[in-house]
């Protein structure tokens, strides 16, 4: 063990060098430098290491930080600092307001924000209890004991039953399974609903039962906890027999059993030590960007506040004079000092005088709204429910609501999130005639974008319909191939897909109930295509396949077929092609052959040129339908070539050295002078309405890149299904499957790779993006799209390469990065969050996506599947990738809009209210002498001017839910954040001027003389409640001017908070008490209503202020409207009710877009994409091991090697 | 991942059960956002209509309240500086604190028919009534009952003499204002009702009957007039109203009313008592007799606002009006989109 802990010490020591170190992108977990040892069923012996335990936690706080990091995080909102030292400052003698005005509604605010804070921590407290609570059977003494999850130490032997999550990371000891397997489901870690398989050692196959599984005692040394969930290395000691694990014995937390009754296992790591812990990154508190940008307006106000403070106290201090008499200036009175000390103190003064120009209560204001919207609005639309899952939409926080109205780019996992990962037989072509009378959904995406009617066409009687089968053509079901022009080339079809594949076949072998466990879903789907058309595969023994013909003889008569199969020659990404070798009863010899298209023409016999040509036309249709292809073959083999060929074959088998370079050449010798029989073409399941939203979304300016862990061909294949990449677009791959990379592979050196890879992918950067930007110039240049696999991406996002990489790819249109890993996925997200300064938003369902969806500014889980995490790390989550386009373009938009005009609104209102008292100011020479009552004051913002702007932020809504999905384009007002500009503060600032100046002169200049036929006099207290009175109209009022959507509600907030203010002035007027304080505003009230002049002016002054906005506001939607005002007055007439979602948008072209698309109708080129797939993720050489063909497994994991110079290798006793 | 998850999917076999489980969001108009709603758009037609009602409304009342306002007379008369004798003008802080006679004689001429009532006010300019300081020095529980006598916290400077709380306490109370004014018009004397001066309010709720002053004016700074102390301070109305502080630095306070009419060109006479020192802060006094319309006084302010107003709309009503048929812009006219206005923004 000491070399294997200095090669890992050695590899830490590289890491830090690497400099992709020093700029942090995403979380990468140091390798400790010394190995874990563990002794299995022996917690004594474990005792001295305390390895942590298996509880997890996920909350934020806990009963003792609660409340200093609980505030904390509140104060981290400058507004509420502020208001603390305002408490503190109105707190001292040079204060005019009592503390109270200022105490109190800070405690409320605090109060309000910290119950909001511990509601949602509880609720993370109770998850996380119900997962350490769940029960899991240890072993102790001799029996399985059940205990909590919380209470699992590391070493602790476990046992778990069938579809039970693992609860920590376990090595595999035995299984009630022959040949020590089980099969795990990973959906929860990268979202494959394929069963994946493990193995266990055969030494350990035996501790199975519980008499037998506690003698078993071993020592498990391994690597530290690290969050690479495809590697593991590490050595198993049992009874002095050193083992060495691979991750084919580690089942990883979050993962679940299948098919298996139980199994036995030792704890290797626990708790936050697993490998899905250690790759969640540390939940950031996500703050909304309008929310930050909310904190430089709030500053610019304090800066504003500042300066009016300034003036005042400038102006106080050469105003100030001691022959005022009747001031009563006394030498102990500051006021009676130097110039100075008498601006310094007032200064002060007005601070606490002028605070209420910084509002309060906003950000309570701003939860409550977003906390109803998330609550009321997104948890419950019906447009987001999904029936089928019985899924709503969740809002898990509430933070981000208007978040989601500005998105630009998102980062979409592809399995479970863009596809449904179902793989269904769609079509064939053989020999050189198309089957298959379905249209895929992309198909019907296109012809619904050219304006077609698409005919659902009726599908035949009797067509079968089921989990990977949605073929339907009478020319082939039910033996009706026989009748076809070429029926033996459709046998062979059949026949191909019944035998060339690697599927093992479960259950009952009737073909209702077989379960086929395939690699794939791909094969699955090829092998349940045969069993419906008549070749029904219903076992296998290593060396033969059993199949029920149906129809081959005769119509109606069945057989039972047994296929001997001599060799499998495997597929792997190299060839891209799989073939099998098998004998029929009666000897004939065939090869059986399926692969890419390309691979499988250039070894084609030659002159078959018109079916070449056929076939090849059908492809591209297929591919261009966003179906995944593979073409057929054939050939008949003479026992002597076979025999001659074979021994080769046997000798490459037996190579010890470059085993799989031979076996490859050795197949290259046989897969020639193939048959085509035709091609097949499977659709990978998109989820309903993807193409439709992700083109709704392009239209809105968001950006979509795909990142997915598939590889590079199925990823292109969804791309185009989902229209992301089409053959229009100019589009640049960098792929690590290159030769020259491949060579440096091929010598091994590990160094000299990473050289290698690194200068190919800056190459081709430095390349692509000087043809970007070429294209960029350009006018009517191509779209761009980049594709970028894995291994690549590691090295392009070195810092030296970041730059180009980002600047390429934000021109392209769409991004595709295949074989990432789930880092990586999140430190391209980060690269474009934090590199672009763009809003992104994250959307995937497994844990392989929690990283990336915590990275975003916006993470989305899909929910309703059975994996979790994704949902737990998300702030959204929905059931299906078409929300979001009601998610953002209804909800988002919405909530940006309302928030905005909330956040405009509260500004103004407020300052509006401080300018009154700023002119007042003005007139009592600078003292600070506050102008309304100190009620009225603390009251205004929290009582009379609160609802209004609540409902608007509700119910404000600029164009109806349809008009908005119908006008994606109207989204981009909030990408351009056109509502939050300093633009519009200013407007509004003006208004706020001119609004106070009105409140104040008009009122100031006219209650001078008598207000009433007896001669009396206004006080100050009149005055100034006379102004309050024309302030709380017309400030209220404004809601109804600037709402696009006027509610009743509105009518009863806005009347009731004018309706309150009355109410409360008369009862506050008409109360006395028996404390000192001056009873300023007693009766006035009733003073004012008893003059004429007081409705005199309580009808000029709000409508004169509210006159310049009603003109600005005409002016901009005259001269300057924004495009929902233009949609507005669109769709004028018609009433919300009316869903026409059918009516064509008015649209007319200018000559500038008729022409560019009259060019799009040019005929072009034909397409070079034919949708080749042939998917087996990592595990294609399980089934080979089964058939004794032994292929070395190889782990990929980029985020592993990034940290690795060289692979430590394990070493031997 | 949790074991709550898989007891919900076992769960959900059972039909029945799961119909009952559904989480689908019941409809209402509220959650999903469809509330009957009305959608203001400021066509031409709405904007154009508002102008002309605010207008129409408008310009009327704007007549009705410059009517009111002319039928007030006023006559303002400013007194401080000519009622220090010339010679002591270079100094008038010190004649004002010294102990020279200072009666003063000023005449002024109606210039039209005065209808009683009558009012005469005093204006005092550049004093600082809504001063800070100023406001606040007063006790108004104080004011109200004899049982809060002692509640002078408030008061500073002037809460107490020798110890002993004065009533009414503060600068405020303090800083009465002593002028006097006789009238008589063409030699006989015009009687100066002050009673019903103060509003009544004040009078009866905010100023005690059982409180009479005490200590009043016996500090050490003289401040302004003194009160008979066998008065209850509800009788005081000069103290009531000018303890009603003024909102801005220019103000008028009601000294007393004529109840007989004054014809054109009556000469009335005034002699007054020029006491109080607004000198040493350059403060202006004036004497000012008006009469009252249903509005108030003198008040072209409010008529003015009006009939500008009023006027504004109409014009941009008809501004707007013209532009609309010189040069109409199409409503919903979808040219105008951003999107449509330059293809291929959206890149």
């Amino acid at each position: 063990m000491v070399r294997s802990s200095s090669l890992n010490g050695d590899s830490s020591a590289s890491h830090r060098r690497t400099p992709s170190r020093t700029v942090t992108l995403g979380h990468i977990q140091p390798q400790a430098p010394s190995c874990r040892t563990v002794y299995c069923n022996d917690r004594d012996s474990n005792m001295p290491v305390r390895f942590k335990g298996n509880s997890i936690s996920t909350t934020k706080y806990n009963v003792f930080t609660f409340l200093p990091k609980g505030l904390f995080e509140q104060f981290r909102r400058i507004a509420n600092i502020y208001f603390l030292g305002i408490s503190c400052l109105s707190l001292t003698p040079i204060s005019p307001v009592s503390p109270i005005t200022n105490v109190a509604p800070l405690s409320m605010v605090l109060l309000v924000s910290l119950i909001k804070e511990a509601f949602e921590d509880w609720k993370r407290f109770q998850n996380d209890m119900s997962i350490n609570n769940s029960t899991v059977e240890i072993l102790q003494g001799q029996q399985w004991v059940p205990i909590p999850w919380r209470k699992l130490q590391v070493g602790d032997i476990v046992k778990i039953k069938q579809d039970a999550f693992f609860p920590a990371d376990i090595l595999f000891l035995s299984s009630t399974n022959p040949d020590g397997i089980c099969y795990v489901e990973t959906a929860n870690l990268d979202g494959e609903t394929n069963l994946k398989i493990r193995k266990a050692l055969e030494r350990t196959w035996d501790y199975l039962v519980p008499e037998k599984a506690s003698e078993f005692k071993g020592e498990i040394q391994c690597e530290q906890p690290n969050n690479s969930l495809y590697t593991f290395t590490g050595n198993l000691v049992v009874q002095k027999q050193t083992l060495p694990l691979s991750p084919d014995q580690l089942l990883l937390r979050g993962c679940s059993l299948r098919n298996t009754e139980y199994i036995v296992g030792a704890v290797v790591f626990t708790g936050h030590e697993t490998k899905v812990m250690m790759n969640a990154m540390n939940a950031p508190s996500k703050r909304s960007t309008l929310e930050k940008k909310l904190d430089k307006l709030i500053i610019t106000i304090f800066c504003v506040l500042l300066t009016m403070c300034l003036i005042g106290a400038i102006g106080c201090s050469i105003v100030t004079d001691r022959e005022d008499l009747y001031l009563g200036l006394q030498k102990s009175d500051w006021e009676y000092h130097n110039r100075l000390a008498i601006g310094f103190f007032t200064f002060f003064t007005l601070i606490t005088l002028f605070s209420s120009i910084i509002p309060i209560s906003l950000y309570v204001s701003i939860e409550m709204i977003k906390f109803i919207q998330s609550t009321q609005f997104i948890n419950r639309d019906l447009n987001m429910y999904h029936a089928e899952t019985n899924t709503p939409a969740l809002a898990r926080t509430s933070n981000l609501n208007e978040e989601l109205g500005q998105v630009e780019y998102i980062f979409s996992d592809k399995t479970g999130t863009l596809t449904r990962n179902l793989m269904e037989f769609f079509k064939c072509s053989i020999g050189g005639i198309s089957y298959g009378c379905g249209v895929t959904e992309i198909e019907r995406g296109i012809a619904q974008r050219n304006g077609l009617k698409v005919h659902e066409e009726e599908r035949s009687t009797g067509a079968i319909r089921e989990k990977g089968f949605n073929f339907d053509d009478p020319r082939l079901m039910r033996g009706a191939w026989r009748n076809e022009p070429d029926p033996d080339l459709c046998k062979e079809l059949f026949r191909c897909l019944a035998i060339c594949h690697t599927v093992l076949p479960e259950g009952d072998e009737s073909p209702e109930k077989i379960v086929y466990q395939a690699a794939s879903p791909d094969e699955a789907a090829l092998v349940t295509a045969a069993k419906n058309f008549g070749f029904f595969f219903y076992r296998r023994t290593p060396t033969t396949v059993y199949v029920r013909e149906s129809h081959v003889e005769k119509m109606g008569k069945i057989q039972d077929v047994a296929y001997e199969i001599l060799n499998v020659l495997e597929f792997n990404s190299t060839r891209k092609r799989q073939s099998v070798v098998c004998r029929y009863p009666d000897g004939r010899l065939v090869l059986y052959c399926k692969g890419a298209d390309n691979v499988i023409f250039e070894r084609l016999a030659d002159g078959m040129d018109d079916v070449r040509k056929v076939t090849r036309e059908h492809l591209e249709h297929f591919g261009s339908s966003g179906l995944r292809t593979l073409c057929l073959a054939y050939r008949d083999l003479d026992p002597e070539t076979y025999n001659s060929w074979n021994e080769k074959f046997i000798q490459a088998k037996s190579a010890l050295r470059d085993r799989e370079k031979k076996l490859d050449e050795v197949a290259e010798l046989i897969e020639k002078d193939l048959t085509l029989i035709g091609s097949t073409a499977i659709e990978d399941k998109l989820q309903e309405g993807v193409p439709n939203c992700i083109e709704t979304l392009s239209r809105a300016g968001i950006k979509i890149w795909v990142l997915t862990g598939d590889k590079m061909e199925t990823a292109i294949n969804i791309a185009y299904a989902c229209n992301l990449i089409n053959n229009d677009m100019k589009q640049f791959i960098i792929s690590s499957e290159t030769d020259a990379i491949r060579e440096a592979e091929e010598r091994g050196d590990q160094v000299e790779i990473a050289r290698v890879i690194k200068e190919e992918v800056k190459k081709e950067l430095r390349k692509s993006l000087e043809e970007a930007q070429l294209y960029m110039h350009t006018v009517a240049g191509p779209k761009l799209a980049l594709v970028i696999d894995g291994k690549c991406l590691m090295y392009a996002l070195d810092p030296s390469l970041r730059v180009t990489l980002l600047s390429l790819s934000l021109n392209c249109t769409s991004v595709v990065c295949c074989r990432v890993s789930p880092l990586q996925k999140a430190q391209v997200t980060s690269l474009v969050r934090k590199g672009a300064k763009k809003i992104t938003l994250s959307i995937g369902d497994g844990a392989n996506d929690v990283s990336m969806i915590q990275a975003a500014h916006v993470g989305i889980g899909i929910s309703g599947m059975e994996g979790m995490q994704a949902v737990m790390a998300s702030d959204f989550a929905i059931a299906q990738f078409r929300f979001l386009t009601d998610l953002l373009l209804v909800h988002g938009r919405w909530s940006y809009l309302r928030i905005c005009k909330v956040v405009m609104y509260f500004f103004y209102k407020n300052l509006t209210f401080t300018l009154t008292q700023f002119w007042f100011t003005f007139r009592t020479g600078f003292s600070g002498q506050r102008f309304y009552d100190d009620w009225f004051q603390s009251l205004y913002n929290v009582f009379f001017t609160a609802l209004p702007v609540i409902v608007l932020g509700l119910f404000e809504k600029d164009v109806s839910a349809s008009l908005s999905k119908r006008y994606p384009e109207l989204y981009r007002e909030g990408i351009r954040n056109s509502f939050f500009k300093w633009r519009v503060v200013a407007v509004w600032a003006t208004s706020a001027v001119y609004q106070s100046l009105v409140c104040y002169l008009f009122v100031t200049t006219s209650s001078f003389g008598a207000i009433n036929s007896s001669g009396k006099i206004f006080g100050l207290w009149d005055v100034s409640t006379l102004v309050f009175t024309c302030l709380v109209i017309a400030v209220n009022v404004r809601i109804l001017l600037m709402s696009n959507s006027i509610t009743r509600w509105h009518y009863i907030t806005v009347g009731g908070s004018i309706l309150a203010w009355l109410v409360f002035a008369f009862v506050y007027c008409g109360i006395t008490t028996s404390r000192d304080r001056n009873e300023n505003v007693y009766f006035v009230i009733y003073v004012l209503m008893s003059t004429f002049y007081f409705y005199f002016t309580l009808l000029l002054i709000p409508a004169v202020s509210l006159l310049g906005d009603f003109i600005y506001q005409w002016v901009e939607r005259w001269f300057y409207p924004y495009d929902y005002q233009i949609v507005q007055e669109i769709h004028r007439h018609e009433s919300d009710a009316s869903k026409a979602d059918h009516l064509e948008i008015e649209n007319e072209l200018t000559p500038q877009e008729a022409r560019s698309y009259a060019i799009s109708q040019l005929p072009r080129e034909l397409s070079k994409h034919t949708g080749f797939a042939f998917d087996s993720p990592g595990y294609e050489s399980f089934f080979a091991s089964q058939l004794g063909v032994y292929a070395p497994q190889k782990a990929w994991d980029v985020a592993r090697r990034a940290s690795m110079r060289s692979r430590p290798k394990v070493p031997k006793k | 991942m949790s074991s709550n998850m898989a007891s919900s999917s076992a769960g959900s076999g059972d039909s029945s059960a799961a119909r009952k489980n559904s989480k689908r969001p019941k409809y209402s108009k509220f959650t999903q956002q469809e509330l009957p709603a009305c959608k203001p758009i400021l066509t031409p037609g709405w904007v154009i209509s508002t102008f002309l009602i605010v207008s129409v409304i408008f310009i009327p009342l704007g007549v009705i309240s410059l009517f009111a306002s002319q039928d007030v007379v006023e006559i303002v008369d400013r007194y401080d500086n000519d009622c220090i004798p010339a010679p002591a003008r270079t100094n008038k802080v010190a004649f004002i604190q010294g102990a020279a006679p200072k009666s003063c004689n000023r005449t002024l001429t109606v210039t039209k028919r005065m209808k009683q009532p009558i009012y005469v006010y005093y204006q005092l300019e550049n004093f600082y009534q809504n001063h800070r300081r100023y406001v606040k020095s007063r006790s108004d529980s104080q004011l109200r009952s004899p049982k809060f006598e002692n509640q002078i916290s408030a008061c500073k400077p002037e809460d107490d003499a020798g110890g002993k709380p004065i009533v009414p306490c503060g600068l405020i109370a303090w800083s009465l204002f002593n002028d006097t004014y006789t009238l008589s018009r063409n030699n006989t004397p015009l009687a100066v009702n002050k009673k019903g001066i103060a509003w009544k309010s004040d009078k009866e709720h905010k100023f005690g009957n059982k409180v009479f002053p005490k200590n009043f004016q016996k500090g050490n700074l003289t401040g302004g007039a003194t009160l008979n102390p066998d008065i209850p301070l509800s009788e005081q109305e000069d103290l009531i109203v000018w303890m009603r502080t003024a909102a801005l630095p220019t103000f008028r306070k009601l000294y007393g009313k004529i109840e007989t009419d004054l014809e054109n060109g009556d000469t009335i006479q005034v002699t007054l008592q020029n006491n109080y020192n607004t000198y040493s802060f350059s403060g202006k006094k004036k004497l000012v007799l008006s009469t009252t319309s249903w509005l108030g006084g003198k008040n072209d302010f409010l008529g003015i606002a009006y009939l500008t107003v009023g006027g504004i709309c109409f014009f941009l009503a008809l501004a707007f009006t013209i532009m609309y048929l010189v040069k109409p812009r199409r409503l919903g006219d979808p040219s105008y989109l951003s999107w449509n206005r330059n293809p291929g923004g959206g890149r």
